[in-house]
């Protein structure tokens, strides 16, 4: 009886741990606003590639923050912006505003697993999870790319949505910072996310390269980010409707 | 004194925050049949758009766009003169699509001058867009007219409101009378040539007001409108040796409201309003629809209904009316980042008219995408839709964006 109480409670604390470096690593990399130009690579399982470019602009912090990306390139695509307004409690509101129509257009998410403009990266991979809404344990340690990493499983808690049953993250020991992320559905590996190119920006650290592979699509995206600008003011403005139609 | 001057502009120029695009559109249309009072069957449009814009301030930005357009079937002048009204029977071959100057500052934003004004929410049918004449020369594949305007935004918090001032009226253009998309009746007898004549173009301000409510799960607005219907009403005068008809445009007020809620299995979007006039008539027009997306697709199905409550019109030109009693269909796939899908339908509830459209794209480079799509309508005489039966066609075109 008191041996099954031990392991109970060493479970337990094992599960705070997870938990406590989840926590700890979204402290760690916390920013108040972040503002960068993205490059998104999409190579097709035939070995094609398309290439698009934003700009992307958050305010706030995980499962509060907004944010508003713009697309610069290619001209096809020019002008078409995606305001997303994160909520701790429930799945993100998204407005699609599209210059040639002229108008917004509420982005209706009930199934977030839908790939962004055709990338490899869904929706729900673009939203910025609070810790709050998984559960979490620590699998054990292991080496990443030289790298002492903890690996770490995270399930939705009851009652939150999400396409994944679970995610492993491999995260930096002497860092706080991920390294690579597995993302499952109905147990089988759909999704590997990849962050490379880890450089500290303005006292933050960020991936300055990120790689998704689609293991169903045989598909990946490779998403590069340039002039990554931390903690600059951005003003409140800028993550609203009006903004977005205004095309800032 | 004069290079002061030029420095301080070029620093200026080079201080704003400049963005253009454009593309030229190439695009041939053919039609399988011919029509009564139309004997064309393959028609080539070319448009070329260019929109700019400058923020000269951190509160103060400029936006303008140009059209240069012609096409082989008469339906774009063949002056060389730029319009910048866009109420004409024939589209200009040179226009003003857009010109505006815009200010914001905090929650505040004023726009003037000639801009785009939607306020639906809904897809495929928008009652509210009161503010949002189109070119119907083509009534199936038409796009909206930007209007003369003052608007006032003010978004604080979850609430914004929107005050619109129309000082200059901007009637949708209609179909042409010796062109497929006006259709008379076959048993109509006329002892004269008929002829199209200048439209009754009424004066005087139109406003509107509309306040959104951003709320926690569901979107919600109302909408208030007093001015005149851009959808004509025809009526015919006799003029020695012909008949003419031209276009009038009832004075209206509506009352509308609009909701968007998404739920776990769907977004439900609502947009209905009441139309109230001395001259027309009077009438209640809604659509309610569910919107999904599984996977790559995004589907939307709905229903159109028209109420009406007071009959006084003997001949209109309205095709936002003509949708309503219909279910109405739309589905997109996209494929991959250079190909997609879509297909959109409007099938009248009694069966007696029916439009499908599908359309596939696929792009082919950096700038270039090409465009191929097959309308099919199908009806009786008697149905908006259905009077278009012997307009069924196929697009294909190119597009190069820049």
């Amino acid at each position: 009886m008191s041996k099954w109480i031990i392991a109970v409670l060493s479970a337990a604390a094992v599960a705070q741990d997870a938990r406590q470096i989840v926590e700890e690593s979204q402290k760690r990399n916390r920013s108040n606003t972040q503002q960068y130009e993205g490059v998104l690579q999409v190579f097709n399982p035939n070995g094609k590639n398309t290439e698009k470019r934003w700009q992307f602009f958050r305010s706030g912090n995980y499962g509060e923050s907004k944010a508003l990306l713009r697309f610069v390139n290619p001209p096809e695509v020019k002008g078409v912006a995606l305001l997303i307004v994160n909520h701790p409690d429930r799945a993100s509101d998204q407005w699609m505003w599209l210059p040639e129509l002229q108008r917004d257009r509420r982005v209706a998410l009930q199934d977030r697993s839908t790939r962004f403009f055709g990338t490899d990266f869904s929706y729900e991979d673009l939203e910025e999870r609070d810790v709050n809404q998984s559960d979490f344990k620590l699998l054990g340690e292991e080496t990443i790319e030289g790298h002492a990493c903890w690996k770490i499983e995270a399930t939705p808690k009851k009652g939150k949505s999400s396409q994944y049953n679970k995610v492993v993250s491999w995260l930096r020991k002497d860092i706080y910072y991920p390294v690579q992320y597995e993302m499952y559905a109905k147990n089988q590996l759909v999704r590997k996310l990849h962050y490379r190119r880890v450089e500290k920006v303005s006292g933050v650290w960020s991936a300055l390269e990120m790689e998704m592979f689609d293991i169903r699509r045989k598909g990946r995206t490779v998403l590069k980010s340039d002039k990554l600008q931390y903690n600059i003011p951005l003003k409140d403005e800028l993550f609203t409707l009006q903004s977005l139609r205004r095309g800032e | 004194m004069k290079f002061a001057l030029i420095a301080a502009c070029a620093a200026t120029l080079a201080a704003q925050a400049f963005q253009q695009r454009g593309y030229l559109d190439l695009r041939t249309t053919f039609f399988p049949q011919t029509a009564a009072n139309d004997s064309g069957r393959v028609i080539a449009d070319t448009l070329l758009r260019y929109e700019v814009s400058a923020k000269l301030t951190p509160w103060f930005k400029l936006n303008g766009a140009i059209d240069a357009r012609t096409d082989t079937h008469r339906q774009t002048e063949r002056s060389g003169r730029f319009d910048w009204q866009d109420r004409g029977f024939l589209r200009p071959a040179l226009s003003f699509r857009r010109f505006s100057a815009v200010a914001f500052k905090g929650p505040v934003t004023f726009e003037i001058g000639k801009q785009f004004i939607r306020w639906g929410k809904a897809d495929i049918l928008n009652p509210l867009d009161r503010f949002a004449p189109r070119d119907f020369l083509n009534v199936i594949d038409n796009e909206f007219l930007g209007v003369l305007a003052a608007r006032l935004t003010i978004e604080k918090g979850p609430h914004t409101l929107d005050i619109v001032l129309q000082p200059r009226f901007t009637p949708s253009r209609t179909p042409l009378l010796n062109q497929r998309w006006v259709v008379l009746p076959p048993d109509l007898q006329i002892p004269l040539p008929l002829s199209q004549g200048a439209p009754q173009l009424p004066g005087g301000v139109q406003t509107g007001a509309r306040w959104n409510y951003l709320g926690k799960g569901y979107e919600m607005a109302l909408a208030f409108y007093e001015g005149h219907n851009h959808l004509p009403q025809v009526d015919a005068r006799f003029i020695p040796g012909r008949i003419e008809l031209f276009n009038r445009f009832a004075p209206m007020r509506m009352y509308g409201g609009a909701g968007a809620v998404p739920l776990q299995w769907f977004t439900v979007k609502g947009e209905g309003a009441f139309f109230s006039s001395k001259s027309a008539d009077n009438y209640l027009l809604y659509v309610l629809q569910l919107e999904r997306t599984i996977g790559e697709w995004t589907l939307v199905g709905g229903y159109s209904g028209e109420h009406v409550t007071d009959k006084k019109t003997l001949r209109d030109f309205a095709p936002d009316r003509g949708l309503a009693r219909a279910f109405l269909f739309r589905a997109s796939l996209a494929i991959d980042t250079a190909r997609s899908v879509s297909g959109e339908a409007a099938i009248r509830q009694n069966g007696q008219g029916a439009w499908l459209k599908s359309e596939y794209t696929q792009t082919l480079s950096t700038h270039w995408q090409a465009r191929a799509s097959v309308t099919l309508i199908r009806g009786g005489a008697d149905d908006f839709l259905g009077q278009y039966r012997r307009n069924s066609h196929a697009i294909l075109a190119m597009r190069y964006s820049f």
